[in-house]
């Protein structure tokens, strides 16, 4: 187990921001912590990595108490913060050699590995330039590279793509599944939860302070959200066909409005093929299927949108 | 080790390329002193040529060492000063005839000015300046035996530096501020590094930087060692500068003189160090040590001696101002070895206090 956590609470003056939470991250992995404001996210990260303590819970990263063994797992340990973390007047390479020294590489291999840094992140034209002349997205990814400079095992990344174009996103994106790919293992916070589909294999979601789900995204839509809504257009309908669609298990109901269908179903069975072999003797004009999204799971978990003023 | 490197050069170099912090290192000193020194230095020769400013002087002693000191050549070429008794003087200034009047009145000056010429206010205030400061000089001189008679003839004759041989040298205005400027720009200048300390132990690069394996020890010495460095450097500018421009007489024991400004460099740095820590905040340490060197530097007689009399003034001896003033001073123009050392070494030991308490804080501090 390389993160563990037990029951951590941890409050500010009166207000509880982790409330007993659980959490653990396996060899490998690579997870996706999903919240919305004021979650804990942040909170959760700060005390796994020994930033903050907890008032009571139990903390283990590479199954060993942070306070033990404090050196031996801050080397094996990248955090990039929610917010940005540089020396904005140093170069970008600068910024990649400290921390990199600060890890104890150093020589040859420190060049190397920041030249390779860099060209990863897309940052080598720009090796020179101080951050503080940098986009967002360009200053998002020199947050990320030097978290990275020294290889963890283990990379916690806090919401790393707040404000950034498309691209840079795309960009970050990429990199986090390849080197979770090469073995890392990830922890990635974000209240998008496309990036976290793109990125991460497990999902927990977390509200006010607590996990309330925890698994693959769709053990997770599938426990949550029990229907699925499917459109079909007929060119001339016959009146058996809806009689048809209904002996289909796991379909609930089936409404005939002149061409168009509006078919329920249960929402893990594989009823759209079936639906469509039945319907398969007619012209069909069109289909949709109104599949539950990880958001639609969220929504209904905690009654809350994931991001403040989204539609 | 590596690591301590790691941050000093990081340290020095962000110091370094930080424009802010440039200019002040290196603009700060030499504006301050460029103007203050000017006003005091008669031997740089004024720029600008111009009809002498007549005003009036009330006094109550012609023959005072301040009625003396306006009689100088070198008043004189600026000012045009008309003697003569307070209800005149008070009438012309009501009807802007003149711009200033001087009172002096039991050794007290003050001066009543017309709401129209800032300039000849400004001017006749930097005289009385500059007499403040040849007082001052002059009270260390007498302090470090010269004879008073000598003294008061050496400044009459244009601040001279070589007019008394009295075995030990005389200190000219611009000798003493030099040194008084010296020492404060030196006590603030911990005040540089306070932006590298917050950056790299209070905010969220801080916080980052505890998430890697390196001690706060480490890091703390580090960052102070950039900062010192930076800020000795600054104080050699500002030292050859006056040297070079103002042919400040800075003494026979040089290294003696630079080892005091070092250990003051010092003490300014752990003194800031640790009230950053101490208040996670960088804006209470830029307070405290502006007021409280500030205050130092006035009751260490840096401008106009106070006295606050009994027990404060014996506690106040032991200010940072007074300590490094009476090294330097002493390395210059002859003072007690012992009372020397032993103040040099208390400079160090309070910077060492200074330090292990930023230690304490901050292993409390810094998770
Ligand atoms: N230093 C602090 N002092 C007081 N309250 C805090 C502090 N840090 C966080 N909180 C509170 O704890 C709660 C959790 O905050 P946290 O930053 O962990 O949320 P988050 O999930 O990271 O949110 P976001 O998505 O906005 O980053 C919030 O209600 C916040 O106001
Ligand atoms: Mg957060």
């Amino acid at each position: 187990m390389i993160v563990s956590m037990k029951d951590i609470v941890k409050r500010y003056q009166s207000h509880t921001a982790l409330d007993h939470l659980n959490l653990s991250v396996n060899q490998g992995e690579s997870i996706g912590l999903l919240g919305p404001n004021g979650a804990g996210k942040t909170t959760a990260i700060r005390v796994l990595t020994g930033l903050t303590g907890a008032d009571s819970g139990e903390v283990m990263l590479f199954d060993s108490p942070m306070k033990e063994n404090a050196a031996d797992i801050k080397k094996r340990l990248g955090v990039v913060p929610q917010d940005l973390a540089l020396y904005e007047t140093l170069s970008a390479r600068d910024n990649l050699e400290f921390f990199g020294k600060l890890y104890g590489i150093k020589g040859a291999e420190l060049k190397t590995r920041v030249d390779e840094t860099l060209e990863i992140l897309g940052l080598t034209d720009v090796a020179k330039k101080a951050p503080k002349k940098f986009s967002g997205g360009m200053k998002r990814r020199l947050n990320i590279g030097c978290a990275v400079i020294h290889k963890p095992e283990l990379l916690i990344l806090d919401e790393p793509t707040v404000g950034i174009d498309p691209q840079s996103r795309n960009h970050i994106l990429d990199f986090v599944v390849d080197i979770n790919k090469k073995g890392t293992t990830v922890l990635y916070t974000s209240h998008y939860m496309e990036e976290i589909e793109k990125v991460c294999s497990r999902v927990c979601i977390m509200d006010s302070g607590n996990v309330i789900a925890d698994g693959s995204v769709e053990e997770i839509t599938r426990s949550v959200i029990f229907e699925e809504v499917i459109y079909l257009e007929v060119k001339e309908p016959s009146p058996s066909l809806p009689e048809n669609i209904k002996k289909i298990q796991g379909v609930k109901s089936c409404d005939v409005d002149g061409r168009n269908l509006t078919i329920i179903s249960k929402s893990d069975s594989q009823n759209l093929a079936r639906i469509l072999e039945v319907a398969t003797p007619f012209i069909i004009l069109g289909v949709s299927a109104n599949r539950p999204t990880l958001e639609d799971a969220f929504l209904s978990l905690t009654g809350k949108k994931l991001r403040d003023g989204d539609a | 080790m590596k690591q301590f490197l790691a941050v000093f050069f990081m340290g020095f170099k962000y110091l370094w390329r930080n424009p802010l912090t440039v200019s002040v290192i290196i603009c700060f000193p030499i504006v301050f002193i460029l103007i203050l020194g000017n006003a005091l230095s008669s031997y740089i020769t004024p720029v600008l040529d111009f009809e002498p400013l007549h005003i009036m002087y009330v006094t109550d002693n012609e023959e005072s060492m301040f009625a003396e000191f306006l009689k100088t050549e070198d008043i004189s070429r600026f000012l045009d000063i008309e003697i003569t008794d307070e209800a005149q003087a008070v009438q012309s200034v009501t009807d802007n005839d003149i711009c200033v009047a001087i009172f002096e009145k039991n050794g007290e000056i003050s001066i009543i000015k017309s709401s129209v010429s800032s300039v000849g206010t400004s001017v006749v205030l930097a005289v009385i300046d500059s007499y403040i400061q040849v007082s001052a000089a002059a009270e260390i001189a007498i302090a470090n035996g010269a004879n008073p008679f000598e003294v008061f003839r050496a400044i009459n004759s244009e601040f001279a530096v070589d007019a008394v041989p009295l075995g030990n040298r005389v200190p000219n205005a611009m000798d003493y501020y030099a040194v008084t400027m010296l020492v404060y720009i030196m006590l603030l200048a911990g005040m540089n590094g306070l932006e590298l300390f917050n950056k790299s132990l209070i905010s969220d690069t801080g916080r980052r930087i505890m998430t890697a394996p390196v001690s706060k020890s480490t890091l703390i010495c580090g960052l102070v060692a950039a900062s010192t460095l930076t800020s000795f450097l600054q104080g050699m500018i500002t030292f050859v500068f006056t040297a070079l421009v103002y042919g400040v007489y800075w003494g026979e024991r040089i290294p003696l003189v630079l080892v005091t400004l070092f250990a003051v460099v010092l003490l300014s740095q752990a003194l800031c160090i640790f009230l950053i820590l101490l208040f996670n905040n960088p804006g209470p340490p830029v307070a405290i040590i502006q007021a409280t060197f500030f205050i130092t530097t006035f009751v260490s007689g840096g401008y106009a001696k106070i006295s606050f009399g009994g027990a404060a003034d014996k506690v106040l001896a032991y200010a940072p101002n007074a300590l490094a003033h009476t090294v330097i001073f002493g390395a210059i123009f002859g003072g007690n070895e012992g009372r020397m050392m032993f103040s040099l070494a208390l400079l160090f030991a309070l910077a060492i206090v200074f330090f292990v308490l930023a230690f304490f804080v901050g292993r409390r501090k810094l998770a």
